[in-house]
């Protein structure tokens, strides 16, 4: 083996030298900066992943160790996905789903616009709109129960001081009309800030010589909203409406808590359908199915998410 | 249009990604819709081909 | 701006725009008004048709939050004489005595130790991944980073299974180290987006400089780009923390006793009779670490909320 000087005198210098002279080649900095991250994420997401697909080949049941586990294929599968009462879930999931997006990006674009108008005080009003946002889901969903009480709730009452209808003749999470609606108004006040603080972003984004330019043409302010305004706001909004879809595609604490599903199961959504048939009738094989479903539609819609992502960071 | 179908044959990233994304909102919409059960079943699987396929396209050339 | 200015707003429009968000913050800020203040109110006033807005305010939820109690028997009541302390004077005027602490501090303390524990440690990992994404030709980089901004979109339900089985098997149910390493790996990926952003921000010629000047990289990466970045890590650990102090969904499924966080204890305040006032107070107190943090965070926002993507 033939070795050049400088090899031998590295071969020759006790490691820790080494590293105090050189220093670590950045190369190794890398893997040994990244590698805990990847270890921790494979370790607590992507191995139990794995299993899940396992288990969903079986008819596993986590509160009968000692039974036999039998391999039964892809009818866990077939079975959901024939399944009645799960297509209903889906809907139910649909439901909240659409009408959530629809009001927040009505209100929090509106919001946005107005905001964008740099009233005195914008700054502090637009934090305390922002503060529902960042609490507790579940706990949320908890005090809501208390405003939507059919006789003693603020909620209840505001309506009935406005609209006459007696406080106690309307029960906003125990009525099967009116539950899926407890469940997208207390969405919508928790979530149109996240819509309204990204359309804001959008509409700072828009340098001011464009409207001047439309100024000069003489475009008319009616023109130049849907002109100028909409279409360069459209890709944060793009990427608000997914990222508002993910969340409440997988909805669960706020609602369970809310409505536990009910009554019945009006608003028994995809996570909540997924926690009973899971951990309350234990049937681990076929949830495991349904988890990966669930999971491979997030994994496409975040996909798209990233790709929003990346297409707004470039502006 | 043309655009689109040129880069499809040239592999391209773009219109390739476009095409995964469709037929993940596609698998979307049909797992969601109350009219067809036989849409909710083989929604899934459209799902699925979109997501696989966003994967491997994301590699394709710009 | 000039008074020429085609763009910004008139007056009048700037009055009308601003009456109109006032009226949603208003309207938007009420419900959390209205916890806070059944919180002191008597069990009787919070549950008064119509809604009482003027009340004689009362810590009675807050006693009740924090103890239990147990009814006694009037001659039993006469034995013990006069109530010693201000919260003993509340829960007799109800012939009851204070037996014992509730869950409740318990429960609170489970989510601090398991917050800050959880937050410490994703942004320790996430900084050193974060910078090594920022600065180092990593292989397969974007796939990397897709996958760690992917396992944040999981459904915590559909890893939950997995998850539980394999907490029964390591022993890790209801603990704390546990609960510490399952947030730690949901925050981490918010954290390496989010500091990446930071630290992409950074110039690249202080450590440059710094490396001339016979600086090894590592010694660069702590003594340059730490403190520059500092702010952007203060603001990725409130971020950490405050998903942490939220989540419920783990907790619920994963914890029962030792280890139960807050968000499922909470609910389950309110017991058989009915106690709002208490549930109100328990809401209140973890509610408000919270409004403080997003009001010191309020510049910060939007990226925290977008992973880094939106930066205004």
């Amino acid at each position: 083996m033939t070795q050049t000087p400088i090899e031998r005198a590295a071969a020759a210098t006790p490691p820790a030298i080494v590293t105090r002279v050189k220093g670590i080649s950045d190369r190794t900095l890398a893997w040994i900066f990244v590698a805990p991250t990847i270890f921790l994420l494979l370790a607590i997401n992507i191995f139990p992943l794995i299993w899940t697909i396992r288990l969903s080949l079986t008819n596993y049941r986590a509160n009968r160790t000692n039974a036999e586990v039998e391999w039964v294929g892809l009818r866990n599968y077939e079975r959901i996905l024939t399944d009645g009462d799960i297509w209903h879930s889906m809907q139910a999931t649909a439901h909240f789903l659409i009408w959530t997006i629809v009001l927040q990006v009505l209100i929090g674009f509106t919001l946005a616009y107005l905001i964008n108008k740099k009233f005195k005080g914008n700054d502090l009003w637009t934090t305390i709109i922002v503060l529902p946002m960042m609490l507790s889901p579940a706990v949320v969903g908890n005090f809501w129960t208390f405003l939507y009480q059919p006789q003693i709730g603020l909620f209840n009452y505001v309506v009935s001081f406005f609209s006459g209808v007696d406080p106690s003749s309307f029960s906003m999470i125990g009525s099967v009309n009116l539950a899926p609606w407890a469940i997208v108004i207390v969405d919508t006040w928790m979530w149109t800030p996240f819509v309204m603080l990204i359309c804001l972003a959008g509409l700072r984004s828009i340098p001011d010589y464009i409207y001047e330019a439309a100024a000069i043409d003489r475009a008319s302010p009616w023109r130049q909203f849907w002109t100028i305004t909409v279409p360069m706001v459209l890709p944060f909004l793009m990427l608000a409406v997914l990222f508002r879809g993910i969340e409440n595609f997988k909805m669960f604490d706020m609602v369970t808590l809310l409505t536990g599903g009910g009554p019945g199961s009006t608003t028994e959504l995809t996570s909540i359908t997924l926690k009973r048939e899971a951990f309350e009738k234990w049937r681990t094989g076929y949830s495991s199915a349904y988890a990966i479903i669930l999971f491979v539609t997030v994994f496409g819609l975040a996909s798209i998410y990233v790709k929003a992502l990346n297409k707004v960071k470039e502006r | 249009m043309t655009r689109f179908l040129n880069g499809l044959l040239r592999l391209r990233r773009g219109p390739w990604e476009m095409l995964a994304s469709i037929l993940i909102a596609l698998g979307v919409v049909m797992l969601m819709q109350p009219l067809f059960l036989w849409a909710y079943t083989w929604s899934f699987l459209v799902t699925l081909t979109g997501t696989v396929m966003f994967i491997v396209v994301s590699h394709f050339p710009e | 701006m000039s008074d020429f200015s085609v763009i910004a707003a008139t007056p009048r429009q700037k009055w009308i725009a601003g009456s109109l968000v006032v009226l949603y913050a208003v309207i938007t800020i009420l419900p959390l008004v209205w916890i806070v203040a059944t919180g002191f109110k008597s069990p009787a006033d919070a549950i008064a048709y119509p809604p009482k807005v003027v009340f004689e305010p009362t810590l009675e939820g807050y006693v009740n939050l924090f103890t239990t109690r147990s009814r006694a028997t009037p001659e039993t009541l006469e034995t013990l004489g006069p109530p010693d302390s201000w919260y003993d004077r509340i829960v007799r005027q109800y012939g009851m005595v204070i037996s014992g602490p509730s869950r409740y501090g318990e429960r609170f303390l489970n989510s601090v130790i398991i917050g800050f524990g959880s937050t410490f440690l994703s942004v320790f990992l996430g900084t050193l991944a974060a910078y090594a994404f920022s600065r180092f030709k990593v292989p397969l980089k974007d796939d990397l980073l897709f996958f760690i901004l992917s396992t944040r979109m999981m459904p915590p339900i559909a890893v939950a299974i997995p998850i539980f089985l394999m907490f029964r098997t390591l022993g890790l149910s209801d603990t704390h180290l546990g609960m510490i390493l399952l947030y730690t790996a949901v925050n981490i990926s918010l954290s390496v987006w989010l500091l990446k952003g930071f630290i992409d921000e950074i110039p690249r010629e202080y450590e440059e400089a710094a490396l001339i000047d016979g600086y090894t990289r590592f010694q660069a990466f702590r003594k340059v780009v730490l403190p520059q970045a500092a702010t952007g890590i203060a603001s990725t650990a409130i971020f950490c923390l405050i998903f942490a102090w939220n989540e419920y969904a783990f907790a619920v499924l994963l914890t029962s006793g030792t280890a139960q966080t807050a968000p499922p204890f909470i609910p389950t305040i309110i017991g058989v009779g009915k106690d709002w006032p208490a549930v109100a107070a328990g809401t209140t107190l973890f509610l408000i670490p919270v409004m403080v943090f997003t009001i010191m965070l309020r510049k910060h926002l939007l990226r925290g909320i977008t992973f880094g993507a939106v930066r205004k």
